[in-house]
C-alpha cells in the first residue's frame, strides 16, 4: 500500500506541525505514535496528547487506495530531517511494517493499527464559530501568553483565558503574582463565550500560527475548542475552571504616572537583576521627584545601582520586585514606551501602552 | 424511653467517672449524644460566647416524663441501663447517667421538655429544682448558661472565645458525621453558620468536609462476618498537614484509637510522607459486646475483645481500597475524547467489596481532580520507572564533564590529561536520571550518586530560610489572594498569631467563618501547595503562646515551611533542574542530611557496584 511519494519537505512540515505534542513517555504508547492516513489524493497526519489533538493534510499524489497506519512520531521525524532536502520519499505500508524509501536509504519501522488511536471528534452539538484573522490572534497571544502559571495546583492558571463578546475578544493570563491582559475588537458571537485554554495549547497555537493574515477558524465546544488554520486543525480540551476576575486586580486609579522608555529601563533592569539574590529576584524601585533608582543586593552583600530620569514630582515611594517579571513585559511586549502607574509599596504596579487602553500588566510588588 | 431507675451501687463503682465537662465543647458533646440518644431527628444547637455563656440544644427526640425531670439531673441516674449486661452491650452514647448531673454542678441548666403523650411540657432549673409548666411542641430543649460561673477558678483556663467556638464545632462535625441522617443546625452568637438537612452519608461527608475531600476521596464499604467498616478515604494527594480531617467512629461513637489510627497509618505507609496525616473519615460498626467503650472518661477509646482480629480488618480493607490505580490518571489516557470519568470498570470487584468513586457527577469537580492528579500523583507501589534523560546534551557541560571516564580507576592510570578532566567533575557529579520520581542518580569520580530529591531540596530550602529568617525574608504579594479553608480553630490560630506569620512572609486575614485569604508568601516558598503549607504551619502554631513563639520554635517552623516548599515526590525534573540541585546541595551546609536526620545522598562506589556483578579486580 503507497501512502505518499512526495518530496521531502512536503511531507516533513505536516509532521513537524503535528509531532510538536508528542509526549515523550505517556501512559498510553500508542500516544507516541503519529497516524498517517491516506483518503483519496489526500494525505493526512494526527497526533495527540490525549488534551490536545493535531492534525494537518498534504496532497499525497496520485489516487491510490484508502489506507491508515500508525507510527513512531519521533522516529519518522527523525529520519525525514536528516534526508536531503529536494530528496523524493516513499511511504509504503504492509500489515506490519512501514517502510519509508529515500533515494538509496530503506527504513522498516513498526507500525500499529490506526483503528486503536483515541481521537478526539470535536464537542457535543452545534459549535460556536468565530472567524478571526492569524496574525492578529497570534500577535495577541504573544502580549499575554508568557503571564501563565506552570504546573500550579490552581490548574486553571495553567493556562489563558479567552473570551469573545461584546465586540472584544480578550485574553488574559495570570500566574497568581502577574497579569497580563489584552484586548482587540472582533467579530463576536451572541451570547458571548468564556473559556480557559491550555498551557500547552497556547503555547502550541503560538508556535503554528503565521504571521500573515490568512484566516483562522475558531469552533467552540462547552468543554472543546479546535481551530482551524492552513492545512491545520486543532483540538483541544479546554480547562473547566473559574479563571480569577481579571477586573478586581486592574487597578483603575494609581496615582503615580512614570513614563518609561523601554531603551532605558530593560538594559537598566538587566544589570540590576545581575546582583540580586539568585531564589529571590527582587530589585527595590525607589521613586523621588525627578529619578527613578534601581537597586539590588545579592546575598554575598554585592549591590547594583541604576537611576534613571524621569518626568516625576510627586511623592517617594520604595517598592520592591520580582524583577523577571518587570523584564518579561519589556521583552514580550514590543513598543518603545511605557506608562508605569504605582500607588504605595503594598499596592501593585500597572504597566500600559500611552494611549493605548487593550493592553495592561499588572504585577505584585514584594517585600524585600 | 424506659423510666429513669438509680444504678445498683455496684454498678455505680464499676462505670469510669471522670472529668465530663472540662470545656463547652464537652458539655456540647454530652447534651448532643442525649439527643441523639433520645432518637431525635433534627438537633439544632446555639452557642453564644463559644458555649461559655449559653449552650442550648434542641431536639424533637422521645423527651423526659414530668416525674423524671429531676432524676435526669440527679448523679448515677440514667434510664439507658440497668444491669452490667446491659453495659457491656451497650448501644447508646449515654450509659453512665452522669452527665447532665456534672453540668448541673458547675452551670445554670434548665430542662425543658415534653413526651409525645403528654399535654404540656415541663421545666425544671438548677439552681433551684422546682419543676414549672412550660411551652413547647415536642422533644427537650437544654439551656445551659454561664459555664463554671460557681467555680471563676475554671473559667480562667478557657481559652478565646474562637478557640472555644473550634472546639464545639469540631464536636459539631463529629456528630453531623456519625449521624448523616439527623438534621442539624448550628448557630453562632445569633448567626446561623452551619444548617445540614438530613443526607446520605455521601452528602453529608460533603457538607463537613467539603467537595474538596469527597472530590479526592475514595468510598469504602467492606463486610466480614458481623464487622463492618464504611466511609470515606482521601488519596494521598488531599493528605493533611494536620489530623483534623481523622474521623474514626465506633459503633457510632467518635474515638481517637490508637489501635485503629495505627492500622489506618500502616495502610497510607506506602503512599503518604511520614510528616503528612491521612484524611478519612470512617465508621466501624460491630457487635457491642465485642467492644468496651467504658474504658475512658470522655468513652473517646474504646478497647476491642479482638483487638488484632480488628487491626488486620482495618488495615487490609484500607490498603485494599488505596492500592488501586488512580482512575482519573488511569481514564485520561483510555478516554482522551470524553472529558468524565468512566466508571472504573478495571478492578473486579470483591464480593463483598464494593468500591465507587467518590466524585459528584459532572464537570467542575471531575475535571479538576484530574488536572491536580496530573500533578500530585502520589508514589504507588508499581514497579520503579526509570526516566530516561533524554536532551540531556554532554555540550551543555563543561567539556571535561562530557569526557567523564565511566572507570575512574582506569582512568587515574591513563594520564595527567584526564586527572585534569576529572578534577572538574563537582564532588556530587552530574545529573544521569530520575528514578521512579523519587531519586536523582548521577555520575561522580567515585561512581553512583543517589539523591532522595525531595530530602535534600527540603534541607537546602530550610538552610536558605534560616538564613534569611534573621532579617525578614523576601516575601511575594499575591495577585489573587489564596483562599483557604480551615477550621474555626485553625482561623483562631491565625489571627492570634497574624503578627508571626507576617514576620514568616505571610499575610492572612481572615475573609469568612471557614476561610482565610492569604495575601503574601515567602518568595522562597512561591512554588508550595499553599492551603498546605498555612495548615501545617497553624498547626505547629496552634496551642504556642503568641509573643514569643518565634524565638522558641523558629526552627520548627522553617522545618515546616521547607517540607511543604520541597519538590515532591513524582515531579519529572528537567536535567538541569537536577544538576542545579545537586550544585545546591554542595553548596549548602548541612545538606548531607535532611531535617530528621535521614541521609538526602547515598554514593555507591564503582568497587561496589563492580561487587554486584561479581566482577573482581
Ligand atoms: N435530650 C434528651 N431527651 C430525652 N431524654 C433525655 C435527654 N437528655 C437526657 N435525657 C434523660 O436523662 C438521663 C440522664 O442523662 P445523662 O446524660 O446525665 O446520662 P446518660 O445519658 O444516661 O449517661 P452518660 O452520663 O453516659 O451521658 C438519660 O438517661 C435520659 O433518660
Ligand atoms: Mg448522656
Amino acid at each position: 500500500m503507497l501512502l505518499i511519494k512526495a518530496p521531502r519537505n512536503q511531507l516533513l512540515q505536516p509532521l513537524q506541525a503535528v509531532a510538536g505534542i508528542v509526549e515523550k513517555k505517556h501512559t498510553l504508547p500508542i500516544l507516541s505514535n503519529v497516524v498517517v492516513e491516506r483518503a483519496g489524493e489526500m494525505l493526512t497526519l494526527l497526533a495527540s496528547d490525549s488534551e490536545i489533538q493535531i492534525r494537518s493534510t498534504t496532497t499525497a499524489g496520485l489516487d491510490q487506495t484508502n489506507a491508515a497506519i500508525t507510527v513512531s512520531a519521533r522516529k519518522l521525524q527523525d529520519i525525514l530531517r536528516t534526508l536531503p532536502e529536494n530528496v523524493d520519499v516513499t511511504l509504503d505500508a504492509d500489515e506490519r511494517r512501514l517502510t519509508v524509501r529515500a533515494g538509496k536509504s530503506r527504513f522498516t519501522l513498526q507500525i500499529l493499527p490506526a483503528e486503536e488511536f483515541p481521537r478526539m471528534r470535536g464537542g457535543e452539538g452545534e459549535p460556536v464559530e468565530i472567524q478571526l484573522k492569524q496574525n492578529e490572534f497570534r500577535s495577541q497571544l504573544g502580549l499575554v501568553q508568557y503571564a501563565m502559571a506552570q504546573a500550579d495546583i490552581r490548574y486553571y492558571l495553567n493556562g489563558m483565558l479567552m473570551s469573545v463578546a461584546g465586540g472584544q475578544l480578550r485574553m488574559v493570563a495570570t500566574d497568581g503574582h502577574r497579569l497580563a491582559y489584552c484586548s482587540q475588537p472582533a467579530q463576536t458571537p451572541e451570547p458571548g463565550i468564556e473559556v480557559i485554554l491550555p498551557r500547552k495549547t497556547v503555547l502550541e497555537l503560538y508556535r503554528l500560527l503565521s504571521d500573515g493574515d490568512a484566516p483562522l477558524t475558531m469552533r467552540v465546544w462547552p468543554s472543546q475548542v479546535q481551530f482551524l488554520f492552513n492545512e491545520i486543525e486543532l483540538t483541544s480540551k479546554l480547562i473547566d475552571g473559574k479563571f480569577p476576575d481579571y477586573n478586581r486586580v486592574i487597578p483603575p486609579n494609581h496615582p503615580k504616572l512614570l513614563q518609561l522608555a523601554r531603551a532605558e529601563l530593560a538594559p537598566a533592569l538587566q544589570r540590576a537583576a545581575i546582583l540580586t539574590a539568585e531564589k529571590l529576584r527582587g530589585v527595590r524601585l525607589v521613586l523621588a521627584p525627578g529619578s527613578l533608582k534601581l537597586l539590588s543586593i545579592n546575598t554575598e552583600q554585592e549591590e547594583a545601582q541604576e537611576e534613571l530620569e524621569v518626568a516625576y514630582d510627586g511623592e517617594g515611594l520604595d517598592i520592591g520586585f520580582n524583577v523577571t517579571y518587570l523584564i518579561d513585559v519589556l521583552t514580550h511586549v514590543d513598543a518603545e514606551n511605557f506608562d508605569l502607574r504605582l500607588n504605595d509599596a503594598n499596592s501593585s504596579a500597572l504597566f500600559t501602552l500611552p494611549g493605548n487602553d487593550n493592553f495592561k500588566y499588572v504585577v505584585m510588588p514584594m517585600r524585600i | 424511653m424506659p423510666a429513669i431507675q438509680v444504678l445498683p451501687d455496684l454498678l455505680i463503682s464499676q462505670i469510669a467517672a471522670g472529668e465530663v465537662v472540662e470545656r463547652p465543647a464537652s458539655v456540647l458533646k454530652e447534651v448532643l449524644e442525649n439527643a441523639l440518644d433520645a432518637g431525635a431527628s433534627t438537633v439544632e444547637v446555639a452557642l453564644d460566647e463559644g458555649g461559655v455563656r449559653r449552650l442550648r440544644v434542641a431536639d424533637d427526640g422521645c423527651g423526659i416524663a414530668r416525674d423524671d425531670l429531676p432524676l435526669a439531673l440527679a448523679r448515677h441516674a440514667t434510664s439507658k441501663i440497668t444491669s452490667l449486661e446491659d453495659l457491656e452491650g451497650v448501644r447508646s452514647m449515654g450509659f453512665r447517667g452522669e452527665a447532665l448531673a456534672a453540668i448541673a454542678s458547675v452551670a445554670r441548666l434548665t430542662l425543658t421538655s415534653r413526651i409525645a403523650e403528654a399535654n404540656e411540657a415541663w421545666r425544671i432549673s438548677v439552681p433551684g429544682g422546682e419543676l414549672a409548666p412550660a411551652a413547647l411542641a415536642r422533644g427537650t430543649v437544654v439551656d445551659v448558661e454561664d459555664l463554671y460561673y460557681a467555680t471563676p477558678a475554671r473559667r480562667k483556663f478557657l481559652k478565646s472565645e474562637p478557640t472555644e467556638y473550634g472546639h464545639c464545632e469540631d464536636v459539631f462535625r463529629r456528630i453531623a458525621l456519625a449521624r448523616p441522617q439527623v438534621k442539624l443546625q448550628l448557630t453562632r452568637n445569633g448567626r446561623i453558620v452551619h444548617r445540614w438537612p438530613g443526607a446520605a452519608a455521601a452528602q453529608r461527608v460533603a457538607q463537613v468536609l467539603g467537595e474538596e475531600f469527597t472530590g479526592a476521596a475514595r468510598a469504602l464499604e467492606v463486610q466480614a462476618g458481623p464487622v463492618a467498616l464504611s466511609g470515606f478515604v482521601a488519596l494521598p494527594a488531599y493528605s493533611r498537614a494536620s489530623r483534623d480531617a481523622q474521623y474514626f467512629f465506633v459503633n457510632g461513637r467518635f474515638v481517637r484509637d490508637k489501635l485503629l489510627t495505627h492500622a489506618v497509618r500502616e495502610a497510607y505507609a506506602d503512599i503518604l510522607h511520614e510528616a503528612r496525616h491521612p484524611a478519612y473519615v470512617l465508621a466501624l460498626t460491630l457487635d457491642p459486646r465485642a467492644v468496651d467503650v467504658n474504658v475512658h472518661p470522655a468513652k473517646i477509646e474504646v478497647r476491642f475483645r479482638d483487638a488484632r482480629g480488628i487491626h488486620q480488618f482495618v488495615y487490609h480493607a484500607l490498603e485494599r481500597v488505596l492500592a488501586e490505580p488512580l482512575a482519573g490518571a488511569a481514564s485520561a489516557a483510555a478516554a482522551p475524547a470524553a472529558f468524565h470519568l468512566p466508571p472504573p470498570g478495571a478492578a473486579p470487584a470483591q464480593p463483598r467489596f464494593q468500591r465507587e468513586l467518590a466524585v459528584s457527577e459532572g464537570g467542575v469537580t471531575q475535571a479538576a481532580q484530574r488536572y491536580f492528579d496530573a500533578f500530585a500523583l502520589p508514589r504507588t507501589g508499581t514497579a520503579p520507572t526509570l526516566a530516561p534523560v533524554t536532551g540531556f546534551a554532554p555540550a551543555a557541560l563543561p567539556a571535561a564533564g562530557a569526557a567523564l571516564p565511566l572507570r575512574p580507576g582506569a582512568a587515574a592510570a591513563a594520564g595527567a590529561e584526564q586527572s585534569e578532566a576529572e578534577a572538574a567533575v563537582p564532588p556530587l557529579g552530574y545529573a544521569l536520571a530520575q528514578l521512579a520520581g523519587v531519586y536523582v542518580l548521577a555520575q561522580n569520580r567515585a561512581g553512583l550518586v543517589l539523591v532522595d530529591m525531595h530530602a535534600a531540596h527540603e534541607r537546602i530550602l530550610y538552610e536558605r530560610l534560616k538564613a534569611v529568617v534573621e532579617g525578614m525574608p523576601a516575601a511575594q504579594k499575591l495577585l489573587i489572594p489564596a483562599v483557604v479553608a480551615v477550621s474555626a480553630r485553625e482561623l483562631a490560630t491565625a489571627e492570634e498569631h497574624a503578627a508571626t506569620l507576617d514576620r514568616l512572609g505571610f499575610e492572612v486575614a481572615p475573609v469568612g467563618p471557614q476561610e482565610l485569604a492569604l495575601r503574601s508568601v515567602p518568595q522562597l516558598l512561591v512554588r508550595a501547595h499553599l492551603p498546605d503549607l498555612l495548615r501545617a504551619l497553624l498547626e505547629d502554631l496552634a496551642e504556642q503562646p503568641a509573643s514569643r513563639v518565634i524565638e522558641t520554635r523558629r526552627n520548627e517552623l522553617l522545618a515546616t515551611m521547607a517540607c511543604h516548599g520541597a519538590v515532591r515526590a513524582n515531579r519529572q525534573l528537567a536535567p538541569a533542574e537536577m544538576n542545579a540541585l545537586l550544585r545546591d546541595m554542595e553548596a549548602c551546609e548541612r545538606a548531607d542530611q535532611c531535617n530528621h536526620g535521614r541521609p538526602t545522598w547515598v554514593q555507591l562506589s564503582m568497587a561496589e557496584l563492580d561487587r554486584l556483578f561479581m566482577r573482581g579486580r
